[in-house]
């Protein structure tokens, strides 16, 4: 258990390495083959050559990729300092760098913006767990029946719909038609109250989309299930028929689920944008989209370096759950 | 059939007049009618260069800005976005400032930290102005001459504190000797020699060569007095330390900003600012109709951006809430450019056949129509600055005769051009501006029916500096025509024309005179314009320089920028200035209610 | 899984399929030759997936006759008719967006372009963009899926890591900072179809390790079965066995991945308008429509409506397509 642990750990930091690299190459290296200046648009409506100069500098944009690469690296352990023109700018430790543009280093206002982003993507799983999950075991136990046929047709409308389209047409009849429901964000420590107002349409919002899927994989899962040899014995052992859905069925239904669940709340950790622009909800995908309106470098690197991480580590969870979940899985 | 749609055409601009025309008079009429109700809204227009509910405002109270955009940076010398102008006088001062007063009046300049408006001398090469008395920081520090002069001097370190206007740089300091008080070896960082401080309470400038715009330059908010040991140079912007009447309290990028009272400023020391709210805050909001709808619902009082509403909110208001609109001329002119750089845009009259092939009503539409887009464009000089003739100068008859498109004059420019059959370019568009998008595709659209074949490319719009401002990346391009617009930084054809049109402004990177215009009696009218003190002459002048531009067609302009902005039945003491291009006045708004 | 930013629809729908192909052909390619004959039957009998089906051939043919039908009602997508626009709200000036006999579902609000014109010429953009980046994906996935998964050792472990590091990185961000960098003029394509090349390329790019991992898993076990044992003891080689012994067992997981990722991937490519670097104007796209038309959601449904409607259809048409086709070839569902 621990040696595996440490090899995936490994291989999930080998994977980091391999992603702020690629991030690297597509912001610095292309652009410099298609003849795009960075450095030119970090700067405002008149640019003074001096202001390109002395980003260029803090950004050291003209180091080869190796060596930006490493400052980054380093950065995060011992912090870093950015001088050019007679301006310091010092960047603490973990410092994920620093952007010019706003006048701000990454790493606070990831962690400033992080438990927006988290609040929305946990809300919304359990939702949709519940929803999706019980509706696809529903459908798995009725199949063909009118039940089935109805919410597999709704399901299909989720998968169908996007977000940005569903999510207007809820702030526009809920909110801003009916009234019932603010919509608007407000932190948890202000008012709970007014933080579950501004969260529960981006949860439903979200929770549409995802419990639609999870809805169909459940019931797919389960009729696979229904019918492998381990379930008809159970039933000739003259199990009831709810012993046999819960204590068996159910749990090798969970494996895929719980894969899909890990990769798709590391995925939103890392920034559900469409969602928060939408809704205006102050996160880390709203961010890395400003970002990258602005051309805002080091917070796009930062976002993605933080999704990737989200993502690994849910896996990494979801692999270490299995075992406890079907012992049929045995860690390789 | 084709009898039958123009008559149909005809009906529906009619009809379009009508609802126009209808929408005006009621304004007019009842704007007097809402305006007894207490809470009620003012009216149409009722904000429109007058002054809406002076008499309702109460002092105290959370005033509520929202925007989908923040300022490029909240330090007085790197700001450059007009509203970030607007709002820092909330926490800034200058020597001079603007009247507040609504509309032209707007833009007259009166003393704000200075007591008169100073002495000139030398014919115009020396200024002289003496400070207030009580004026103080927000820590209770009287502001000094030598907080002004550090202040400004600011502007000369370019490469920590980029983005806001270098008048006053190229004015005291054309051959750049200073390098910025970052870089000055002097004890107190005071060494810029056109500037002296006799003593803490006089301030003299020294200029090589007169400026007949120089006390605007001084009015701007880049020469607000900052103060040395609170100078975080590159950061700054996170915090400026306040000299008016609000302090910041937090500020996040992005997501909010919150002004409180200033509780050092003195009202007795500040003729200008009537600090009625005790807060002032803003939201920002990623989604525009989200933001429209929560002006309309009455969570936030109005929009920080001044740039008008979306087409969904904008079209719920002019239903639901007219009230509560107004309508001002923006001082920006939108207009396509024509590098002559790029062939075959080299030749005059190819430039004219894009000028006659136009459809200028379809253009118009597309920039919002004639209420959200504004007025036709016919030539170059917005209406606010001196000098500006508005829609009576139309050489090319665009909202005449030619304004759905002059296709047979179009061919014989193209002829005449060289080019009978038309010719293929280029049209470049900020991919971050739908309007400039739709508008593109008007143009594409129109000129398709005159033989000349436009591809329009989006460029990415936060580089704007480095790609359609690099006249060589615009030649390799081949970027026949570039969609854009501008508006005055104050209102002379110096602070709105000289870059884009004065051929010692054509720059490498940055450059603005994307028409590459190297026309020697333009530099010459600039020049005289520069020195001449004269008020009628500089007018006089202006007009000259705008037609010489026009008949260069070395641009297209679209429309005399108009916007719909949304004003709160909350707020008192509403107008608009032509100070800041149309905008309200942020700094004396006030709320009806004092919670 | 691939696009932590575009979210759901285009992220889980490919595990969706993936779990469900997984579930369904578990170890049934035993069946061999007669299995398609036996699917092709029961598909018949699936009223719901012969209408899919039936729905996506019409779409099908729409987007390649968009030309001639838009001709046949006297409308291009691209002329303008500012005529039919209310200048002062932007909006058509006839009812229900103005829906005419000349303009059968109505005009734009701005331009007044013919949106029936620009919905037909919209299916060639979202068909293209949907089956093409499936095509890419479906093709890298199988190869380097069977490699891994027939190879073993150290091929396996380092397809399996790209495979990884790919789900792991965010998609929708690096087709955003692609999009922006790249030329407007690429191997002899201009404009649209470069973005349209893009689109293709680095949605099916980062398909693949999805399908990948399939074909991996199904390959894995497919390769200690019998009748592969058979063939190799009777001296068969190695490209023999992968091409005539295993490809075509892996033929229906591969094809009911393909029906379901082609409505995702022309989900994605509407995402990716709605951000800002999808298809170039004045070309029309079903997403460049309905992310325009949220401007208008209120002044002007319509406009929202018909580009929602036909993505709807058609997202649910392949899905329901898909859904038969996975139990055609499920012998397990019929008992």
């Amino acid at each position: 258990m621990l040696a595996y642990l440490i090899r995936r750990l490994f291989a999930a930091a080998v994977m980091l390495v391999v992603v702020i690299l690629a991030v690297f190459c597509i912001f610095f290296v292309f652009p410099k083959w298609a003849g795009v200046d960075i450095a030119g648009s970090f700067v405002g409506k008149q640019a003074d050559p001096a202001a390109v100069e002395a980003v260029r500098v803090k950004l050291g944009l003209d180091d080869p990729v190796y060596s930006q690469v490493w400052e980054f690296f380093k950065g995060i352990f011992v912090g870093r300092t950015y001088a050019a023109g007679g301006d310091v700018t010092h960047c603490a430790a973990p410092c994920f760098g620093y952007s010019f543009r706003t006048q701000q280093a990454v790493w606070p206002v990831l962690t400033d913006r992080f438990p927006v982003t988290l609040g929305l993507a946990l809300g919304a799983a359990v939702l949709w767990l519940v929803f999706g999950v019980a509706a696809g075991v529903l459908s798995a136990l009725k199949r063909g029946s009118l039940w089935d046929r109805g919410a597999m047709v709704v399901a299909l409308a989720g998968v169908s719909l996007p977000i940005y389209f569903t999510g207007l047409l809820s702030l526009a009849i809920f909110s801003y038609g009916l009234g019932w429901i603010d919509g608007q964000y407000v932190p948890i420590g202000d008012s709970f109250s007014g933080w579950l107002g501004g969260m529960i349409l981006p949860w439903i919002t979200l929770a549409f989309l995802y419990a639609a899927m999870y809805a169909r994989i459940t019931r797919a899962t389960m009729l696979e299930v229904l019918g492998e040899d381990y379930i008809r014995t159970a039933r000739a052992k003259g199990l009831t028929e709810q012993v046999v859905i819960r204590k068996h069925a159910m749990r090798s239904t969970m494996t895929p689920i719980l894969t899909m669940l890990g990769m798709d709340l590391g995925a939103l950790i890392g920034g559900a944008i469409l969602t928060e622009t939408t809704f205006s909800l102050p996160g880390l995908g709203q961010k890395v989209l400003d970002a990258i309106k602005n051309q805002d470098l080091p917070f796009i690197l930062g976002v993605t370096l933080i999704t990737s991480l989200a993502v690994l580590i849910a896996n990494l969870v979801v692999d270490i759950l299995y075992a406890v979940i079907d012992p049929r899985v045995r860690l390789a | 059939m084709t009898t039958q749609r123009t008559s149909g055409r005809r009906k529906q601009a009619l009809a379009a007049a009508a609802v126009v025309a209808g929408l005006l008079t009621t304004a007019a009429c009842g704007g007097g009618k809402d305006d007894g109700g207490k809470n009620g809204a003012a009216g149409f227009n009722a904000a429109n260069n007058k002054i809406a509910q002076a008499s309702l405002v109460k002092k105290g109270g959370e005033l509520k800005f929202a925007s989908t955009q923040d300022a490029d940076s909240w330090d007085t010398t790197r700001g450059y976005y007009g509203f970030m102008w607007d709002f820092s006088r909330y926490y800034s001062r200058q020597l001079l400032t603007y009247k507040t007063q609504p509309g032209a009046a707007g833009a007259e300049l009166t003393p704000d930290l200075a007591t008169d408006m100073g002495q000139v001398a030398d014919g115009g090469k020396t200024y002289t102005f003496h400070l207030r008395d009580g004026i103080t920081w927000e820590d209770g520090k009287p502001i000094t001459s030598k907080d002004i002069k550090y202040g400004i001097e600011r502007a000369w370190a370019q490469d920590v504190l980029s983005g806001g206007p270098v008048y006053l740089k190229d004015v005291l300091d054309p051959d750049g000797a200073y390098k910025g008080p970052y870089k000055d070896t002097s004890a107190d960082h005071l060494g810029l020699k056109a500037i002296d401080t006799p003593d803490d309470k006089t301030i003299v400038f020294h200029l090589p060569k007169p400026n007949s715009d120089f006390l605007q330059m001084v009015a701007l908010t880049s020469a607000s007095p900052v103060r040395q040991d609170k100078d975080t140079k590159s950061q700054y912007g996170l915090h400026p330390f306040s000299s008016g009447p609000y302090k910041f309290q937090s500020y996040s990028p992005g997501k909010s900003l919150v002004l409180v009272r200033n509780t050092n400023w003195k009202a007795s020391s500040d003729p200008v600012r009537k600090a009625y709210p005790d807060k002032i805050s803003i939201k920002f909001f990623t989604n525009a109709n989200d933001m429209d709808q929560r002006l309309l619902a009455g969570d936030y009082d109005l929009d920080l951006a001044q740039t008008g509403m979306s087409p969904q909110g904008r079209t719920t208001a002019l239903k639901a809430h007219k009230a509560n609109l107004d309508n001002p001329v923006s001082g920006y002119v939108r207009y396509a450019v024509f590098p002559q750089s790029v062939k075959p845009f080299d030749n005059i009259h190819c430039r004219k056949a894009v000028l006659y092939g136009a459809d200028h009503v379809s253009l118009q539409t597309a920039r919002g129509g004639p209420i959200a887009g504004g007025d036709i464009g016919t030539n170059m000089l917005p209406p606010s600055v001196p000098g500006a003739e508005g829609q009576k100068y139309d050489p090319y008859e665009m909202a005449g005769a030619n304004k759905n498109g002059n296709a047979a004059k179009a061919k014989e420019e193209l002829k005449a051009c060289g080019k009978p059959n038309g010719f293929s370019t280029t049209i470049a568009v900020r991919n971050n501006k739908p309007v400039e998008v739709a508008t593109a595709e008007s143009l594409q659209a129109s000129l398709k029916k005159v033989g000349i074949n436009a591809q329009i490319d989006q460029y990415d719009g936060s580089q704007t500096a480095g790609i359609i401002g690099s006249p060589s990346n615009v030649n390799k391009k081949g970027y026949g025509i570039i969609i854009m617009g501008w508006g005055p930084d104050f209102p002379s054809v110096q602070g709105y024309g000289m870059p884009l049109w004065d051929s010692s402004y054509i720059l490498q990177s940055g450059n603005n005179n994307y028409a590459l215009i190297k026309d020697k009696s333009i530099d010459k009218m600039f020049d005289d314009f520069v020195t001449t003190l004269d008020e009628s002459k500089k007018t006089q002048l202006s007009t000259e320089i705008n037609h010489k531009v026009m008949e260069g067609a070395y641009y297209l302009p679209f429309t005399f920028e108009k916007f719909i902005n949304w004003r709160s039945s909350r707020l008192a003491n509403v107008y608009t200035t032509n100070s800041y291009n149309g905008m309200y006045d942020f700094v004396n708004l006030g709320l009806k209610s004092s919670k | 899984m691939t696009a932590p930013l575009h979210e759901p629809t285009a992220e889980a729908a490919p595990s969706a399929a993936e779990e469900a192909a997984v579930a369904t052909t578990g170890a049934k390619a035993v069946q061999g030759r007669s299995l398609g004959r036996i699917a092709w039957e029961r598909l018949k009998r699936d009223k719901l997936a012969l209408t899919g089906g039936i729905v996506v051939l019409v779409l099908i043919v729409i987007a390649v006759l968009a030309p001639v039908l838009a001709h046949a009602v006297g409308q291009d997508p691209e002329t303008h008719h500012e005529d039919l626009i209310d200048p002062l709200f932007g909006t058509p000036t006839g009812s229900l967006g103005g829906i005419s006999g000349d303009h059968l579902l109505g005009v734009e609000p701005v331009s007044g372009r013919d949106i029936f014109a620009r919905i037909l010429y919209g299916a060639q953009i979202s068909l293209l963009v949907g089956f093409l980046s499936a095509v890419v994906a479906v093709v890298l996935g199988t190869v380097l899926g069977i490699l891994a998964g027939f190879f073993g050792g150290w091929v396996d472990a380092v397809i399996s890591r790209i495979m990884d590091g790919l789900l792991a990185f965010p998609q929708l961000l690096f087709i955003i900072a692609l999009v922006s960098v790249m030329p407007d003029r690429l191997l002899g394509l201009t404009g649209t179809s470069v973005r349209v090349m893009l689109m293709i390329v680095v949605i099916g790019f980062f398909g693949w390790p999805y399908i990948g991992r399939v074909v991996r898993g199904q390959t894995l076990s497919l390769r200690e079965r019998e009748y592969v044992e058979a063939a190799r003891s009777l001296g068969a080689g190695r490209f023999y066995i992968l091409f005539k012994e295993l490809l075509p067992n892996l033929v229906a997981p591969i094809i009911v991945y393909t029906t379901m990722m082609i409505p995702t991937n022309i989900l994605t490519e509407a995402a990716l308008s709605f951000l800002g670097v999808g298809v170039k104007p004045p070309t029309a796209s079903w997403g460049q429509m309905l992310s325009n038309a949220i401007d208008y959601y209120d002044s002007d449904p319509m406009y929202m409506v018909v580009p929602g409607v036909a993505i709807f259809i058609t997202v649910l048409a392949f899905n329901l397509f898909g859904d038969g086709v996975r139990d055609a070839l499920d012998p397990k569902g019929s008992r």
